[in-house]
Order: C-alpha cells, then sequence, then structure tokens
C-alpha cells in the first residue's frame, strides 16, 4: 500500500513538502514511464513502490512497467550485474540473443506507453535495450543505474556500452560508481522511507519484545550491525573488535543478517563468524528471514552504537537506517559510508578492527558524545537521505531534462 | 514597501566530463582548465549538496588534501578562501591556482591519493522557482526564514551574492531598497554579524532566526 505525501508531515518540514508540491506542479501531466524486472524484492522495486504513487499524486501521468522475462533471460541478466559490479563472467552470443528477444518481446508489449511517454526511466542493465527498439520515441530517456559499475569487466561493459550511450542522461548514485558516457551523468544518492516497516517509530512493548525474544541484558551497552554474512562487511572483524573492547566494558554484540542458505560463500561466512563467536553468550550471531524487518528496526533502536565495519561497501543504507535511529555509527572508510558518518560529527570512520574497537571504547567513555552525535545523525538523515530528498532529486531532473539539460540554471 | 520574493531553488548533482585528480599536479591541472561552474560548485555548492565531507571546510579541495591527500598544510590555505570574497569566479580560480602553485614549490614528492579516493569534479544544474510567498515587512523576515527549505535559504543567502548587486544577500539588498529613514539599519547589521561560512543550511536557518528574533525583542 501506498503512503501518501502528507504522511511524511511531520517528519520532514513543511517547508520541504510544499517544495515538493511546488516542482510537481511544474511537471502536472508529464507523462512518465519507470521500467525495471521486478515487481516485487530488491532495492529497485522498494524504491519504484512508494516513488510512483508519489508522483502521481503530485500530479505527474507516472506509471512503473515490469518487463517479463524467463530463467534464461534471468541467467543472463544475473550475468550483466554481476559483471558490471567487475565479476569476471563470460556471456555467449546465444545469452546476448536471449537478453535481446526477450527486450524485444516486452517491447511488443510496451511500445505505445513507451513512444508516447515523455520520460523514461530505464532501471539497471535488464530492460536497457528497451532504447533501441524505441525508434518512435518522443520523450528523453535516462539509464539509471543502481549499481557500481566503475570497474565492470570489459567484454559486458563492451557489449552494453553502446545501448546505454544513446540515452539522454543516466543517473548513479555515487561519482565513484560511474563510467565516462558522452551523455550528462546526474548524481541522486538513495534514501530510506522513515515510515516503513524497518524505520518507523516503534512502541517501547514491541522494542522490548525483541530485547527479551534475543536476551539481551538492558543494563549494558549493545553493539549492533546488521548485514548479510559477507565477507566484505567484515564479521569477523567486528567480533575481534568487540573481544578487543570487552576488556574493559562489559558490551553485547549482535551481530544479524540474512540470505545465506542459498549462498554458498555467505554460508562458508557464517560458519566462519559462528567459530569467531565461540561460546561467548553476549555475542548473538541471527540469521534472520529477508522480512524480519519489524526486528531489525528494533535491534538498531536497542543499539547503544551501530557498527558497519565494512571493507568495501555501496551506498550503505544500513548506515543510514542506523542514523535515523538516533545512533551514532562506527563505519568502514569505503564507499557510501564516507557519504554519511563525519568523524566527531555522526560517528567514526574507521579502518581496522583497532580501530573500531579505539572508537567504541572512546564513545562509551564519552557517554554524552553517543547522544550528540546521535541527534546529529538524525538530523543529517532527515536533511539529505530520506525519500523526500530523493523525489526532489528526481522532479528536478525531470524539469532539467524536458527544459535545458546543459544549463547551469533552470528557471522554472 | 516593495514585497520580497520568496524564491526556491533544488540542486542537481552531475559529473562534469573531467578525469578524476589522483594527486595533486592533476588537481591543479583540472582546476586551471574545469568550467566556472565546477569551480561554484566544489566552493559553495557544497552546502546545498546531499552530503557533506568534513565541516571543518566548506570547500571540497580543502577537504580532499585534508581527508587524502594528507596535506594539512595545503587544507588550511585552500580552507580560508572565501570564495564569496572575490569579484569573479575567474579570480577565485587564480587564488586557488596560486596557492596549490606555493605548495608544490615546498614539496619534494608531489601528494597523492591512494585509488578509489580520487578527486571527483561535478557540476551541479540549479532550478529556481517562485514559491508564491511574500514578505511584507521585515519584522516578518524571521518567521519566514523559519519556514524555509534549505533551497530557499542558500539561493537568498548565499548564491545571491554571486548576483547583482555582487557581495550582498538577498535580503541584505532589499532592506537597503526599502531603507526609508535608515529604520532598516538594525536588521542589515545584524545580518551583516553573521559568519555563514561554518554553518551548515540548517544551523544558518536557526542562527538567521535568533539573529533577527532578538532584534525584534529588543524592540
Amino acid at each position: 500500500m501506498s503512503t501518501p505525501l502528507g504522511a511524511y508531515e511531520g517528519i520532514v518540514r513543511p517547508a520541504v513538502l510544499r517544495q515538493l508540491r511546488q516542482l510537481g506542479e511544474k511537471l502536472a501531466g508529464t507523462r512518465v514511464v519507470h521500467v525495471n524486472s521486478t515487481r516485487e524484492g530488491g532495492g529497485v522495486a522498494e524504491i519504484l513502490e512508494w516513488m510512483v504513487p508519489i508522483m502521481r499524486e503530485l500530479g505527474l501521468d507516472a506509471s512503473w512497467e515490469v518487463i517479463d522475462g524467463n530463467a534464461g533471460f534471468f541467467e543472463v541478466t544475473k550475468a550483466i550485474h554481476n559483471g558490471l559490479q567487475g565479476a569476471n563472467v563470460a556471456i555467449p552470443l546465444k545469452g546476448w540473443k536471449t537478453y535481446e528477444d526477450v527486450n524485444a518481446k516486452n517491447f511488443d508489449r510496451l511500445r505505445p506507453i513507451l513512444e508516447e511517454a515523455d520520460i523514461v526511466f530505464i532501471h539497471d542493465p535488464q530492460p536497457a535495450h528497451l532504447l533501441r527498439l524505441c525508434t518512435g520515441r518522443k520523450g528523453k530517456w535516462i539509464w539509471r543505474a543502481h549499481i557500481d559499475i566503475s570497474r565492470p569487466s570489459r567484454p559486458v561493459w563492451k557489449a552494453l556500452r553502446p545501448m546505454v550511450e544513446k540515452y539522454d542522461a543516466s543517473i548513479f548514485s555515487m561519482a565513484q560508481y560511474a563510467q565516462p558516457l558522452p551523455h550528462p551523468q546526474f548524481l541522486v544518492p538513495p534514501s530510506i522511507d522513515p515510515l516503513s516497516e524497518k524505520n518507523r517509530d516503534l512502541p517501547p512493548a514491541e522494542i522490548e519484545a525483541v530485547r527479551s525474544e534475543y536476551g539481551l541484558d538492558p543494563s549494558r551497552p549493545l553493539l549492533v550491525q546488521i548485514s548479510r554474512f559477507d565477507r566484505f562487511k567484515d564479521p569477523v572483524g567486528v567480533i575481534a573488535a568487540y573481544h578487543m573492547v570487552r576488556k574493559v566494558a562489559p558490551v553485547q554484540l549482535v551481530l544479524a543478517g540474512g540470505g545465506a542458505a542459498d549462498d554458498p560463500e555467505g554460508k562458508a561466512v557464517l560458519e566462519d563468524v559462528i567459530e569467531a563467536a565461540g561460546n561467548d553468550p553476549d555475542i548473538h550471531v541471527l540469521l534472520l528471514p529477508p522480512d524480519a524487518h519489524t526486528t531489525i528496526n528494533a535491534l538498531q533502536r536497542l543499539a547503544t552504537i551501530i557498527l558497519q565495519k565494512s571493507t568495501r561497501e555501496g551506498f550503505g543504507l544500513t548506515v543510514t537506517e542506523g542514523m535515523w535511529k538516533g545512533k551514532p555509527v562506527i563505519g568502514g572508510d569505503v564507499g557510501g559510508i564516507r557519504l554519511q558518518v563525519v568523524n566527531h560529527h555522526t560517528g567514526f570512520l574507521v579502518n581496522t578492527p583497532e580501530g573500531a574497537a579505539h572508537r567504541i571504547r572512546y564513545l562509551l567513555y564519552h557517554q554524552d558524545g553517543i547522544d550528540r552525535m546521535g541527534a546529529t545523525a538524525r538530523e543529517f538523515v532527515r536533511e539529505n537521505f530520506l525519500l523526500t530528498r530523493h523525489l526532489r532529486e528526481y522532479l528536478t531532473l525531470m524539469l532539467v531534462i524536458l527544459r535545458d539539460i546543459k544549463a547551469n540554471v533552470v528557471n522554472v | 514597501m516593495t514585497p520580497f520574493e520568496v524564491k526556491d531553488c533544488a540542486l542537481l548533482t552531475r559529473m562534469s566530463g573531467l578525469p578524476p585528480a589522483f594527486n595533486l599536479r592533476e588537481l591543479r591541472e583540472r582546476i586551471a582548465v574545469c568550467g566556472e561552474n565546477v569551480l561554484f560548485h566544489h566552493f559553495c555548492e557544497t552546502t546545498l549538496r546531499g552530503s557533506f565531507d568534513n565541516p571543518d571546510y566548506r570547500n571540497d579541495f580543502a577537504v580532499w588534501s585534508k581527508l587524502y591527500l594528507g596535506d594539512r598544510v595545503l587544507a588550511e590555505r585552500l580552507g580560508i578562501l572565501d570564495p564569496y570574497a572575490f569579484p569573479s569566479l575567474g579570480e577565485l580560480r587564480a587564488a586557488t591556482l596560486e596557492v596549490i602553485d606555493e605548495r608544490l614549490g615546498e614539496l619534494t614528492m608531489i601528494p597523492w591519493a591512494r585509488a578509489g579516493d580520487e578527486f571527483f569534479f561535478m557540476e551541479a544544474t540549479t532550478v529556481v522557482f517562485d514559491t508564491g510567498i511574500r514578505i511584507s515587512h521585515p519584522r516578518e523576515l524571521a518567521a519566514s526564514i523559519g519556514a524555509m527549505t534549505g533551497g530557499s535559504l542558500y539561493f537568498h543567502f548565499l548564491e545571491a551574492r554571486r548576483r547583482p548587486p555582487f557581495g550582498k544577500d538577498d535580503f541584505t539588498a532589499w532592506l537597503f531598497e526599502n531603507n526609508v529613514g535608515q529604520q532598516n539599519d538594525p536588521y542589515v547589521e545584524a545580518l551583516a554579524r553573521i559568519d555563514f561560512d561554518f554553518h551548515t543550511l540548517p544551523h544558518l536557518r536557526k542562527e538567521l532566526v535568533k539573529v533577527l528574533s532578538e532584534l525584534e525583542e529588543t524592540k
């Protein structure tokens, strides 16, 4: 179910909603089509679930189309996806043929809406070929890359680039993720929805229920890292940091994540984590189901300090979520964590387990710093990383692309 | 009194097309040839962007020098450059290059950043629109500013300094235009006392509201 814009009153300043409505007025009636490859699951679907209804509420004629594909198609697109993120994959010509054929079949179905649209957003590589097929297009087409393509597999990028460079513009989440392309490349970081199950305010009873369920001691500090069991999230390094802190402070640690069952690498990491945790009753390794949003929300709220000690990271939305709960974050000095964690203001950036242990101890010693940084972190997210900012940038982008894409200032 | 027209603006950041800089010499070369819009973005638009790297310094070159080149001397020299104090972006560019050249002359090795820490040159398009809101008297300023978006505040209090009348924010310019019998002088003086360089936009809003509200209370 979609949430109306008015529901965000009280979470963001009234001026923020007024600004969105005013930008929406300038785009009233604009036919906008978003195309991706799945209606449910994954970050892109999560964004479109809220974005499309709110765009409609603002007066845009927005729709969301999903391309259909068979197992062969999704095998190829998974390989493309991994290849763009740097994995060494080989996609045979037959695979590219499947990719193009499935796009062509979808185009037959979507042709009227795509041809008539004023703006088409193509999300990720799966539907990227549609542009080549839409020779009768009237509007502007934008390719939205949600992934890091800074170091792609060369053969995959060589095949995809000719499709992508024909777009009128592209959008990346961070400058570090982009590839040189012959059109404007806009930067729009992701965001969180403060009213989603993962982020909404929870009644104390719900939070306490989670505390009881996992046997967490309310009288002692709690360190929480939420992330899947992946070597780049360095859960073993977090346990090492915990052991260093434990010598001087009676902390507890929760490492919670999901998705290891069908992932051999994840399973191996989880086994390493369990081994590193040993029999310590104060280390809680929780393998959560994908829909455990309320549990994650409660764990973040129970935390004294949030950890995200990644050695490689995308944007790091778990950091944003932790900050939204009013907690300081000790995060790895990588990727989008750097955009969010500012030393002594919203938390600390660290490079080693030793660094993490040092900063945990620092914060436990400076209790007032925990509250102050937590409050700053929450306000920082409110200003910069809620969906209202995300929506504003999409609306701004549409105004720019419909008027003068190369201008420095556009008066509307 | 002519009503003050409250505008709003939204910023959209994009890649400039320049290759990233991996070391100080490359930074110098790119700054020498980049568009003025790029320079403006890294010096002035940082306050409106969806993130900030380090509130110690307000321009991205100083922040990068400190965090990724590890050159605190250069960071301090770049960090003190006030982009609004230069009559043109060309002169700001010249001053920036002068600081970097001086530092290059002092160093025996060119400082460089690790892969992944390179400096990305960006620029932005600003979409400006009329909110329809009008301020008809200076005593309404505090409440109006308190209700503004960060975009409005940036446009009227910071970006305005680069538009005629140069060096003045829009509120001050409006107060001057309508300063019958110097009645607006206290407002002008109050606004002039704010050192906006170290404020984030939310802090700047609070500070403006505080200063202007105190003025009303003392009347």
